[in-house]
């Protein structure tokens, strides 16, 4: 088992998780709140109360809250977008581990 | 590749297939084709196959989250099992 951690968050399935965007280039992005929905090589999806906001990844810090997983518990992290810009699926092989290279 | 590559992505197709089902349970069905998708991709960029569950409740053609009765009809025949989804698409299972 692999799972959701703040380490391998930025490989991992962001879908499904609840998200703030706590720094943005763009000031009206920041307090964005909401679940991640959908994504693009370049934006989040990000669910809130009444519409989905689509946030460059690039210029924005997010706040994860992962769920408690097995013996740990629930615990928020910090990403900087910058470090999540790539094609959805890619991200998990996004750190040189690839097959193909 | 680094230990923990292929668990991941092992987990991240087990939690897109969750999403999907809940996506499909809610109406958004494209929402819904999103997370299959992008299951499918993971699986094929890590050579993983797709758990059984995954392939009985996903149209080849659209790429939909099948709900039989909801998008999809589920019709019994001489050993096997037929799945119709929306798109016209059929796929055949033996009984398990
Ligand atoms: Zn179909």
């Amino acid at each position: 088992m692999m799972p959701l951690t703040p380490e391998t968050l930025p490989r991992h399935e962001l879908a499904g998780l609840d998200v703030e965007v706590v720094a943005a280039a763009n000031p009206d992005a920041i307090g964005i709140a909401g679940t991640v929905v959908t994504e693009t090589t370049k934006t989040l999806g990000v669910e809130g109360t009444d519409r989905v906001w689509h946030v460059p990844k690039d210029a924005a810090t997010f706040r994860f809250d992962l769920p408690a997983e097995g013996d740990s518990e629930s615990q928020s992290v910090r990403v900087r977008g910058s470090n999540l810009v790539a094609r959805p699926a890619r991200r998990t092989e996004a750190t040189g581990d690839s097959k193909w290279r | 590749m680094t230990p923990g590559g292929s668990e991941i992505a092992r987990e991240r197709i087990r939690r897109l297939h969750d999403l999907a089902r809940e996506a499909a349970g809610d109406g958004n069905d494209e929402r819904a084709r999103e997370y299959v998708r992008r299951a499918r991709r993971v699986a094929e960029r890590n050579r993983l196959g797709l758990p059984r569950r995954f392939k009985r409740f996903t149209c080849d053609a659209c790429d939909a989250y099948l709900r039989p009765s909801v998008n999809a009809r589920v019709r019994l025949r001489d050993g096997h099992v037929v799945v119709t989804c929306d798109c016209g698409t059929q796929a055949r299972y033996p009984y398990e």
